[in-house]
């Protein structure tokens, strides 16, 4: 399995994800995240060893097996030297070989707080949903969240992209050169699509519509995060973190900066390895064998495909 | 073979889930039928009446095809549900229809309900209109009102309502109350003794049969439930308030997510029955005042007295006292979308209950299983950041 890859997926070098410190125990955790696109896999031991992120797909089962062999691997360890496995995202039943499931709110808020200890409010953009969360000495304490609706997600930037003809990667830096920002009445994604379009007809520049497209989402992010109540310090997650035009709008609805992780990405799956890590301190702290699931490390297989392999056999 | 009939918690179960059952047996019988909506229509007139008071429940299995044809989607999805059901026929056993004002959703689902589209339109039909403030004169005008109602009831069955009747259905009804307030107190040890989800099935059941028959059954399932020697291990407890729950698909996610719900304030929870009526002098006097005064639902407004503090002592002072008694760790508040009853007034309970440092989960659903369903990552999140 050597230098094996898994279409899409991304090796994360160590320097240039941040110092996520966690117990200085020599155990080896991982933390799987699976999102509704992205499926992210941290494998962590005092420090991170390993971070992989791949497409998650319509098979996620299947993705979170692949992600975390391309993870161990690039830690140089086996799923043997694994003492705990967390998984999180909205895929994280889907995961056989986690020892714990937990939410990605409190992994988020974990994750987060071991880059930003100062952190009060983690605001995370991610494909399909966002969500805001208040946190206090690195606890929740309070959140709030939008899985039902596409706009201020990931999803709407895709679609407002595809209708602008530009890639999701640009649309950040693209809307920075705005000379003025039309208002995007609609926030819904469908409605907004066709006033994305009429706004083309009348020729408005592509980076104007752009940030306009920026501070309908912030404007709608800002509100949701807003009843938590908004505090410093502000960090921004999740895929839209990486769209420098989207920060700067909600920028300039909260009133100052915020802090952006170099790999937004991974405060979930950093989040989840560190609940693993203290879990099995906790255990090995009193003398006691770490609890684990039963550990099925085997690629998932599907009913009917089972069913159909077991019909020609 | 006569079939062994079923009692206690096993009779629950059977209600449950057919809930229209009992009351086509009755009607079969030759009882009159009537349905009901919300916490104000006075049962104990219609008793008193001979007439078998039902529920209307909706059903969040059920999706809404139909009624979207009359009413819009920005409607309750309750209203919404109720409707659709009926114009599919289910409700067409009943022979009238009752409705209070509780909010203008109803006042809707009255209208389109009584005007004809429905497969049986029931032959008799009365909106109560009640009043949405709590001073003197709005229990005078409530009073005025009942009369009306029974007057009207005297008139389509043909039977008297006497004193001595309305005093018994009274009685009867404060007996149910009872009763209740003495399951909810077996929630009150930690363990408690019955789930959220059991008490849920309850709560449906013995609004689906008569008064005299959900006494019976309720001192069964108390005597079952007291004998109980496994005591389910200790779970976060929690306290839901909000609108109309009748199925139990919330209550489960929530205590499968690791919480036992030992207290419910909504519309089949105490808000329903916690208060007695006072059997006296003036019967129909003692009926208004305990459905305006003391049937806490955000569709009557207890004016606000000296400031914002004490409008909202006032108003869920009484949740309150719930949460402590109750001795719950967080409050679900599980809204209704588009019930602006509910809606408008959760962020002023959100506050009061986090004030007094109570977690609280605002939660909006669409009253539907598969949105249900989506609140599990929601839920399951509050869960960890309470433990």
């Amino acid at each position: 399995m050597s230098g094996w890859r898994i279409p899409g997926s991304r090796v994360i070098e160590r320097q240039t994800i941040g110092n996520a410190k966690g117990a200085n125990v020599d155990v080896y955790v991982a933390g799987v995240d699976i999102g509704s696109t992205m499926t992210k896999v941290v494998v962590h031991s005092g420090t991170i060893l390993a971070a992989v992120i791949g497409p998650t797909g319509p098979e996620h089962r299947r993705t979170a097996y692949k992600v975390i062999l391309e993870a161990l691997e690039k830690a140089k360890i086996s799923l043997e030297d694994l003492t705990y496995v967390v998984a999180t995202g909205y895929g994280r039943l889907n995961v056989p070989f986690a020892d714990k499931q937990m939410t990605e709110i409190t992994c988020h808020a974990r994750g987060v707080s071991s880059i930003f200890p100062n952190v009060r409010t983690a605001i995370d953009i991610g494909g399909q949903d966002s969500k805001g969360i208040k946190i206090d000495k690195g606890k929740v304490i309070n959140f709030v969240m939008n899985d039902k609706c596409a706009a201020g997600t990931g999803r709407f930037l895709e679609v407002i992209a595809e209708a602008l003809g530009v890639r999701v990667e640009e649309m950040g830096q693209l809307s920075l050169k705005a000379k003025s920002v039309p208002k995007i009445s609609n926030t819904c994604t469908v409605f907004a699509e066709q006033e994305v379009i009429s706004w083309l007809a009348m020729e408005t520049k592509v980076e104007d519509i752009l940030a306009g497209i920026h501070d309908a989402i912030a404007t709608r992010v800002h509100g949701m995060a807003q009843r938590v109540k908004i505090e410093k310090e502000v960090v921004v997650t999740g895929g839209c973190a990486k769209n420098v035009g989207l920060v700067k709008a909600l920028e300039g609805k909260i009133g100052y900066s915020v802090l952006v992780p170099p790999e937004p990405l991974l405060t979930g799956a950093i989040g989840a390895a560190l609940i693993g890590e203290d879990i099995a301190r906790q255990a090995i702290d009193k003398g006691t064998p770490v609890r684990r699931a039963e550990r099925r490390l085997s690629e998932v297989t599907f009913f009917d495909e089972a069913a159909s392999r077991g019909n020609r056999s | 073979m006569p079939v062994k009939k079923r009692v206690g918690l096993d009779r629950v179960q059977e209600l449950y889930e057919n809930r229209d059952m009992r009351a086509k047996e009755l009607k079969a019988e030759g009882r009159t039928v009537m349905g009901y909506m919300c916490c104000l229509a006075p049962l104990e007139i219609m008793s008193a009446a001979g007439i078998v008071p039902i529920r209307i429940l909706g059903n969040v299995k059920e999706p809404v095809t139909r009624a979207d044809a009359h009413i819009e989607t920005i409607a309750c999805p309750y209203v919404r549900s109720c409707l659709d059901i009926a114009l599919k026929g289910k409700y067409d056993f009943i022979d009238g229809l009752v409705v209070p004002h509780t909010c203008d959703n109803t006042y809707a689902l009255y209208a389109i309900w009584s005007s004809g589209i429905v497969p049986i339109t029931p032959k008799y039909h009365h909106y109560i209109d009640g009043p949405h403030m709590t001073f003197p004169t709005s229990v005078e005008y409530f009073d005025v009102e009942l009369g009306r109602f029974k007057e009207s009831l005297e008139e389509f069955t043909g039977n008297k309502i006497t004193n001595q009747k309305l005093t018994n259905s009274i009685r009867l009804y404060n007996r149910n109350r009872a009763l209740l307030r003495e399951l909810y107190g077996l929630r009150k040890q930690g363990p408690p003794l019955l789930t959220g989800t059991e008490m849920t099935k309850i709560l449906v059941a013995c609004r689906v049969i008569p008064v005299e028959e959900s006494n019976e059954l309720l001192g069964e399932v108390i005597a079952e439930i007291k004998n109980r020697r496994a005591i389910p291990t200790p779970k976060t407890r929690l306290l839901v308030y909000g609108g109309e729950i009748d199925d139990t698909a919330l209550i489960e996610l929530i205590e499968e997510s690791g919480a036992n719900v030992v207290v419910d304030d909504h519309c089949l929870g105490v808000r329903s029955f916690w208060h007695d009526v006072q059997v006296d002098k003036n019967l129909i006097h003692s009926l208004g005042a305990r459905y305006i005064l003391n049937v806490a639902c955000p569709r009557t407004y207890k004016q606000r007295e000296r400031g914002y503090k004490e409008a909202m002592d006032n108003r869920f002072g009484y949740l309150m006292e719930f949460a402590k008694e109750y001795k719950v760790k967080g409050v679900i508040l599980y809204i209704i979308r588009y019930c602006d009853t509910f809606e408008l007034d959760a962020p002023g309970v959100r506050e009061y209950f986090q004030k007094a440092g109570y977690p609280v989960l605002h939660i909006e659903d669409d009253y539907s299983v598969t949105t249900i369903g989506q609140l599990k990552t929601r839920v399951q999140a509050f869960l960890e950041m309470i433990d």
